[in-house]
C-alpha cells in the first residue's frame, strides 16, 4: 500500500504541490475566520459604544428637560402667581377676627415636612457591555469547554444596554 | 506543472513580498520621522476630550416643600467657523433672536475670512440664552433647510451656528426671600459659587462633587460615566407665606413711616428656627447682575444679620431679665425717680421725655420705658461685673452662629477694655452705646420667650442627601436666665403692653413686647433727631410660638418706636397667627368657644 502511494507521487509530482496549496488554503481560511470573528466583535463593540454615547446624551437631555419642567412648575406655582389666581377666582385673605377654628383629632397642620427623596440617576451596577463583547476568543473557548464538561454555567446576569 | 507557469508564480511572489516589505518599511519610517511626535500629539486631540462633569446644584425648598431655588437650562450660543457658509444669515438670525448681540458683531465673527486668519474657529457669542429663543433658532434652521431644498440653492444657511445646553440657577419665587437665599453667580462658569445667604453658607453642600472624566471618541474605549454625586438639597425653616407677608408688610411700613430701610424677623423661640426674615434693599436673584446697583458700596446684603445698630429700649428686656434672675429686684420693686435724672461720673442721664416719673415699680419702669430707672438697675443693683456677665450669657459680643453668610458682630466693650467708662454701664442698660444686630436681639430675647433657654438661630431645617434627609437638631446655646425669670418677665411685659394700650396689641391674643427708640450716634455724638425705631414681641404669652423683631431705620413720620414700630408689629402678628394657625387664646385655652 505504502509502495503504491510513493509510486503515485513519483509519477505525478503535482500531487505534492496540491497538498501544499491545500494546506496553505486551510491556513488562510482559519486566519480569515479568526479575523472575521474579531471584525464582527469589534464592529458590535463599536456599535454598542456609540449607543452608550447616544444614551448618555439622551440622559443629559432628559435631565435638562426635567430641570426645565421643574422650574416651570415652580414658577407657575409661585406664591405671587397663586395669590393672583386665587384673587381672580374670588378668594380673599381671611380676616383674623372671622376665623373659625375646629379641632380635628389626629391632624397636625404644622407637622414637619417629609420630602420625597431627590431624583437621582440610577446607574445599573452590572456592566452595560455584554459579556460577549468583552470576552476574548480564548476566554470564550475556555468557557465553552467548562460548559461542555459540567453542563452547567452561571446564570446570565447580563443587562442589555 | 510546467516551468514557465512556475516562474510566473515566483515573480508574483517576489512582487508581493517587495510590496509588503515596502509597506512595513514605510510604517516603521513614519513612526521614526521627526514629525512622528507631532503627529502622535495631533492624534491625541482626536482620541477624546477631558471634561469636568459638574453635578446639578442642590435645590432649596421652603419648610413646606415649595421650591425657592433650583436649576434650569440655558444655552451657550457659538459660531463654529469650520461649518459657516452663510455669515449674513447667521448674523441676521442671531441679531433677531439674541438681544445681547447685534448684527455687525455677529457678522464680523461669522465672516469666513476670520477662519483663515485666526487659529480659533469656535466663538462663543452669548451665554445662558433661554430655551424659547433656541427653539426659535432651531425652527428657523429647519425653515432655511426646506427653502434650500425647494430652491435648490446653498442659501440661506445657518450651518456653523451652534448651541450647547448648560444649567443655570433659577429662583422661581423671584425676589421672595432673596436676602436669605443669596444668589449663585453662574455666569462665572468655572469659578461660580454661592454669594451671600444660604447659597454661600451651604455652597459646599449644594455644589456636589464635580469630577473630571475622559470621553473617548473611540467607541471601543467608551465606558459608563462614573457616578457623580449631586449637590444636596436644603429644606429651609422659612415659610414662603410668612416670608411674603413680611416683605409686603415691610414695604408698606417703609412707605408709610418714611424709613430709609427696615428689617423684620419672625422666629420660633422654642427651636431657633427663622420662619421669615425680610430686609431692605432686596432684589431678584434671577438678575443678579443688578447686584451692584441694588447694593452699592458697603450696603449690607441682609440687615437682619449684617448690620449692627444701637437698639435702644428693646434692650431693657435684657437688663430687666438680668436683675430679676439675679434676685436683686422683682416686678414690684420700687424705684423713686424723683428728679428725672441719674448721674454717672458727673454725667446726667435723662428719661426719653426729660421728665421725672416719681415712684415706679419695675413694671412701671418698663411700661414707661424709663432710662433713669434702668440705669439705676444696672449701676446700683447689678453692678458692672454682673451686668456684663449677663450680657455675655445672652450672647452679646459674639456671633449668633446663624447659618447664613455675612453675619456682623460688634465687640462688646467690657470694663476690662481701655475705652470702657462707667457711663457705658448706664447707657448700655437701655440699649445705647452698644451695637447689636437684629438677629442677636432675637436670639437673646428668645431666651425670655423659651423658658430661659437660648437657641441657635438657623434657617436650614434639614439637608437631603441621597435618600436620607438629615434634620437639623435645635441647639441650646445657653440658659442665661431661669425659667421662672423668663415667665415673670414675659408676664410683666404682657401686662405692660396691655396697660399701655399699645398699638402693638392684637385682639384675642396676649402678647409680651417692648418698644425701642435708639438714638443714632454720629462722629460728634447723638446730635441728630434721627432714630432707629424697634419693637420686639412674642406670644402667645402663656406658650410663645413666635418672636417678632421689627427695626425701621430713621423713620420720618415719628421718631418713636411706640408710634412707628409697634403698629407694624400689630400688622405682622395679626397675619402671622392666621398663617401659623394659632387660634385666639380663648379658643386655644378652651375658656370660650
Amino acid at each position: 500500500m505504502k509502495k503504491n502511494i510513493l509510486q503515485a507521487y513519483k509519477q505525478a509530482p503535482w500531487r505534492v504541490q496540491l497538498q501544499y496549496i491545500g494546506l496553505f488554503l486551510l491556513g488562510l481560511v482559519l486566519v480569515s475566520a479568526i479575523m472575521g470573528v474579531y471584525l464582527s466583535i469589534s464592529s458590535q463593540a463599536a456599535t454598542t459604544g456609540r449607543r452608550i454615547q447616544a444614551l448618555e446624551n439622551n440622559m443629559d437631555e432628559i435631565n435638562n428637560e426635567i430641570a426645565a419642567l421643574t422650574t416651570t412648575l415652580a414658577e407657575k406655582t409661585a406664591i405671587k402667581v397663586m395669590q393672583t389666581k386665587a384673587e381672580a377666582m374670588g378668594f380673599r385673605t381671611m380676616d383674623v377676627n372671622r376665623a373659625l377654628y375646629l379641632e380635628i383629632p389626629g391632624i397636625n397642620p404644622n407637622a414637619d415636612l417629609v420630602l420625597a427623596p431627590p431624583r437621582v440617576n440610577v446607574l445599573v451596577e452590572a456592566p452595560i457591555l455584554r459579556e460577549a463583547y468583552r470576552t476574548t476568543l480564548w476566554d470564550w473557548f475556555i468557557e465553552q469547554i467548562r460548559f461542555a464538561s459540567t453542563g452547567f454555567s452561571q446564570d446570565d446576569q447580563e443587562v442589555s444596554p | 506543472m510546467n516551468p514557465p507557469f512556475y516562474r510566473r508564480y515566483i515573480i508574483i511572489t517576489i512582487i508581493c513580498t517587495i510590496l509588503a516589505t515596502a509597506v512595513v518599511i514605510q510604517m516603521i519610517r513614519i513612526n521614526y520621522t521627526p514629525y512622528a511626535k507631532d503627529l502622535i500629539a495631533v492624534s491625541a486631540n482626536y482620541q477624546g476630550i477631558q471634561t469636568t462633569i459638574i453635578p446639578p446644584r442642590g435645590t432649596i425648598y421652603d419648610r413646606s416643600g415649595h421650591i425657592l431655588a433650583t436649576n434650569k437650562i440655558g444655552y451657550e450660543v457659538a459660531i463654529d467657523l469650520k461649518f459657516v457658509s452663510d455669515p449674513e444669515s447667521i448674523a441676521s438670525a442671531v441679531a433677531d433672536h439674541i438681544n445681547t448681540v447685534d448684527y455687525a458683531t455677529a457678522f464680523e465673527i461669522a465672516n469666513k475670512e476670520k477662519m483663515e486668519s485666526d487659529e480659533n474657529r469656535y466663538f462663543v457669542i452669548a451665554s445662558y440664552v433661554s430655551e424659547e429663543k433656541i427653539t426659535a433658532l432651531e425652527e428657523l434652521k429647519e425653515t432655511y433647510k426646506a427653502k434650500r431644498i425647494e430652491t435648490n440653492s446653498a442659501f440661506p444657511n445657518l450651518n456653523g451656528l451652534a448651541w450647547t445646553p448648560m444649567q443655570q440657577r433659577a429662583y422661581p419665587e423671584g425676589s421672595l426671600g432673596a436676602n436669605v437665599l443669596g444668589f449663585y453667580n453662574y455666569f462665572s462658569r468655572e469659578s461660580a459659587q454661592g454669594v451671600h445667604g444660604v447659597e454661600e453658607a451651604y455652597n459646599h453642600l449644594l455644589t456636589g462633587l464635580p469630577q473630571k472624566v475622559f470621553l473617548p471618541n473611540d467607541p471601543n474605549l467608551v465606558e459608563t460615566l462614573p457616578e457623580i454625586e449631586p449637590g444636596s438639597d436644603l429644606v429651609l425653616t422659612i415659610d414662603r407665606e410668612i416670608q411674603m407677608m413680611l416683605e409686603e408688610t415691610l414695604t408698606e411700613a417703609i412707605a408709610w413711616s418714611g424709613a430709609e430701610n427696615g428689617t423684620i424677623i419672625v422666629a420660633d423661640p422654642e427651636t431657633g428656627e427663622i420662619l421669615g426674615m425680610a430686609s431692605t434693599p432686596s432684589f431678584d436673584p434671577n438678575h443678579y447682575e443688578e447686584y451692584l446697583n441694588t447694593f452699592p458700596g458697603n450696603t449690607p446684603f441682609n440687615r437682619a444679620i449684617g448690620t449692627t445698630y444701637e437698639p435702644g429700649s428693646v434692650f431693657k428686656v435684657i437688663t430687666m431679665g438680668a436683675v430679676f434672675d439675679s434676685g436683686l429686684a422683682e416686678p414690684n420693686t420700687v424705684y423713686n425717680d424723683a428728679s428725672g435724672v441719674f448721674w454717672v461720673d458727673g454725667l446726667p442721664i435723662y428719661n426719653w421725655d426729660g421728665g421725672a416719673w416719681g415712684e415706679q415699680t419695675m413694671l412701671g419702669c418698663m411700661q414707661h420705658s424709663l432710662n433713669v430707672c434702668l440705669a439705676h438697675v444696672a449701676v446700683d443693683l447689678l453692678g458692672q461685673d454682673l451686668f456684663y456677665d449677663y450680657l455675655q450669657a445672652f450672647g452679646f459680643g459674639r456671633s449668633t452662629g446663624i447659618d447664613l453668610s455675612g453675619e456682623a458682630n460688634f465687640p462688646l466693650r467690657l470694663p476690662s477694655d481701655n475705652q470702657w467708662v462707667k457711663l457705658d454701664l448706664a447707657t448700655n442698660s437701655f440699649g445705647q452705646g452698644i451695637a447689636v444686630t437684629p438677629i442677636q436681639m432675637v436670639m437673646a430675647i428668645s431666651a425670655i420667650a423659651n423658658d430661659g433657654k437660648m437657641m441657635t438661630p438657623h434657617v436650614v431645617k434639614s439637608v437631603v442627601n441621597g435618600e436620607e434627609p438629615i434634620p437639623y437638631t435645635p441647639q441650646v446655646i445657653s440658659s442665661p436666665v431661669s425659667s421662672e425669670t423668663a415667665h415673670t418677665l414675659t408676664e410683666m411685659l404682657t401686662i405692660s403692653l396691655e396697660e399701655e394700650a399699645s398699638s402693638a396689641l392684637v385682639e384675642g391674643y396676649r402678647i409680651a413686647g417692648k418698644t425701642g427708640t435708639g438714638e443714632i450716634p454720629t462722629e460728634f455724638g447723638y446730635t441728630t433727631n434721627q432714630t432707629n425705631a424697634s419693637f420686639v414681641g412674642w406670644g402667645p404669652s402663656d406658650d410663645p410660638k413666635f418672636i417678632v423683631y421689627i427695626w425701621l431705620e430713621k423713620p420720618t413720620i415719628s421718631q418713636w418706636g411706640s408710634e412707628v414700630a409697634a403698629p407694624v408689629f400689630h400688622d405682622v402678628v395679626e397675619q402671622l397667627v392666621v398663617l401659623m394657625r394659632i387660634p385666639p387664646d380663648n379658643v386655644r385655652l378652651g375658656s370660650n368657644q
